[in-house]
């Protein structure tokens, strides 16, 4: 039996935002989150707040208070939570374990990054890192895994091109995607050479935004009706041992096994996928780990077409990463708002048909060649 | 000897690699840590070793390798590094470390999968707090 369900989701278009702070998109977020889950401030037993950059950025810190704050929630414990582009669903997995602890009824999550700053350029995993000082930037860590890829399994410049122009056309059909237009496998190859293979159109791009949900225990649910049930949420850290084969995330592979074995289920029972594209060669190593496909066969995977809209397992049909942008507070939250919606039959034109079973998966920040950070959080109807 | 390392020009980080001079025939070496109890090496040199918690020994990782994986970063170098410039994974001879590192920026057209490689070290880009530091870097066997 589930343990918690999300009741309400709220999210604002991904974008250039330059008027709006940091509170004030985070808290139309929450907004829409109580509206849609028809709850009041007082009903709130506890939130959770995901940001990563705004102490670096703006020297802005426990930003969640004063978002709570303006939706009139206060008193209640709120949790400010950094987890590198896990924060948003890193927030979600700890007010999952609240709700299934028994220690909340109702529990809010939001997150929310400005990203689109002057001073922001190629992001790391952290200025004192060893890494970091040693030249690692965060897109040269995921192409040194393509690289690597490509040498071992065949995978190619046009197989990873279509990664983006598949969640390009899927972004098309997210009225809260930041890019919407349409994209072809030369224009991806053609566009500048940012890190190689990756040129700027296979990198997810910056992006001011917001996402909220509301989670709530099994009882509230049955009460308020509508709910998407959570089967499993697993957060994992890296085993960063030495050496990693840069091909296959151990630490995405076992965050993977663990919630399928959690949630009871097996990649065949999955309907829909949204998981972390910051780079087109992520979204092929994720079908390896979700066991999409055998290990080496991601590009062939987005290549036939099975992982588009209308195919056998579509992943990222709001677009992913890619299409809407990454605002890093507030990406794993955004996942978790398609898959609820997907779940609801309220994707639209971009609905999976007859989707019931879910999964949002995110991954975040580099160290020793690994991931610090793995969620994987699984719903049904 | 490399004209370029000045001696008031420090490390990017301290106890990473040996510092200069270095005699005629002698590349720099990697420095990393060692835990006798559990025969295992680390980079870089961690206060206590993670499988049994005892003191670690600093202890040379040597200067030869093999790359394993490298990428060409074409846009917005960190750090004052130049533009573009080179990072990849090599594999440690000895050590079977697999350690991340600057590739040598003067032989990006060179780089591949499986190239030997050793170490160097210059003055290259500008440390967190903008100064001038020296960093190592892997340089393919077959150039100086």
């Amino acid at each position: 039996m589930s343990l918690a369900s999300v009741i309400g989701i709220g999210m604002i278009p991904f974008g250039k935002h330059p008027e709006r702070t940091i509170v004030d998109m985070a808290s139309e977020a929450v907004f829409l989150a109580l509206k849609d889950a028809e709850i009041k401030p007082a009903q709130v037993d506890a939130c959770f707040f995901a940001n990563a950059f705004a102490g670096r950025l703006f020297g802005d810190i426990t930003l969640g208070q004063h978002v709570f704050w303006e939706l009139g929630i206060n008193k209640v414990p709120v949790v400010n939570v950094e987890n590198a582009c896990t924060s948003g669903s890193t927030a979600f997995y700890l007010a999952y374990n609240m709700v299934a602890a028994g220690q909340a009824e109702i529990v809010l999550v939001a997150g929310a990054e400005k990203m689109y700053v002057p001073e922001l350029g190629l992001l790391d995993s952290g200025a004192t890192e060893l890494e970091t000082q040693l030249g690692l930037v965060a897109s040269a860590g995921f192409a040194l895994r393509a690289i690597r890829h490509m040498n071992e399994f065949g995978t190619t410049l046009e197989q990873l091109a279509k990664v983006a122009v598949k969640n390009r056309r899927h972004g098309q059909l997210n009225p809260l995607a930041q890019f919407r237009e349409p994209i072809t496998v030369e224009e991806v190859l053609k566009s500048p050479m940012i890190v190689e293979p990756f040129t700027r159109l296979q990198c997810c791009p910056n992006a001011d935004g917001a996402a909220a949900a509301v989670i709530c225990s099994p009882t509230v649910a049955q009460r308020l009706g509508r709910a998407v049930n959570v089967e499993a949420a697993i957060l994992c850290t890296g085993s960063y041992e030495n050496p990693q084969d840069l091909t296959h995330w151990e630490t995405d592979y076992r965050a993977c096994r663990i919630a399928y074995e959690k949630a009871g289920i097996g990649p065949e029972d999955i309907d829909v996928v949204e998981c972390h594209d910051a780079f087109t060669i992520a979204e092929i190593l994720h079908y390896e780990a979700l066991g999409l496909c055998p290990r080496g066969e991601g590009g062939r995977l987005v290549e036939e077409g099975e992982t588009a809209l209308g195919g056998r397992i579509p992943v990222n049909v709001s677009g992913g990463l890619l299409s809407r942008g990454h605002p890093v507070g507030a990406t794993g939250i955004a996942q978790i708002v398609e898959i609820v919606t997907q779940l609801r039959n309220e994707g639209g034109v971009r609905q999976v048909k007859g989707a019931k079973v879910g999964l949002a998966h995110c991954m975040g920040g580099d160290k020793a060649a690994d991931t610090k950070s793995c969620t994987i959080i699984v719903f049904s109807t | 000897m490399n004209l370029e390392i000045m001696p008031d020009i420090p490390p990017v980080v301290p106890g990473i690699f040996t510092l200069p001079p270095y005699s005629n025939d002698e590349s720099p070496k990697l420095l990393g840590g060692f835990c006798p109890i559990c025969n295992r090496h680390y980079f870089p040199k961690p206060r206590y070793c993670r499988v049994c918690l005892g003191p670690v020994q600093e202890t040379s990782l040597g200067s030869g390798g093999t790359i394993y994986s490298f990428t060409v970063v074409r846009r917005k170098p960190p750090l004052g590094l130049p533009e573009p410039y080179s990072v990849g994974y090599v594999d440690l001879e000895g050590s079977g470390l697999r350690v991340f590192s600057l590739l040598d920026p003067g032989a990006i057209t060179q780089l591949r999968i499986g190239l030997k490689v050793h170490l160097a070290v210059k003055s290259l880009g500008h440390d967190i707090h903008g100064r001038s530091c020296l960093r190592p870097y892997f340089t393919p066997m077959t150039v100086g």
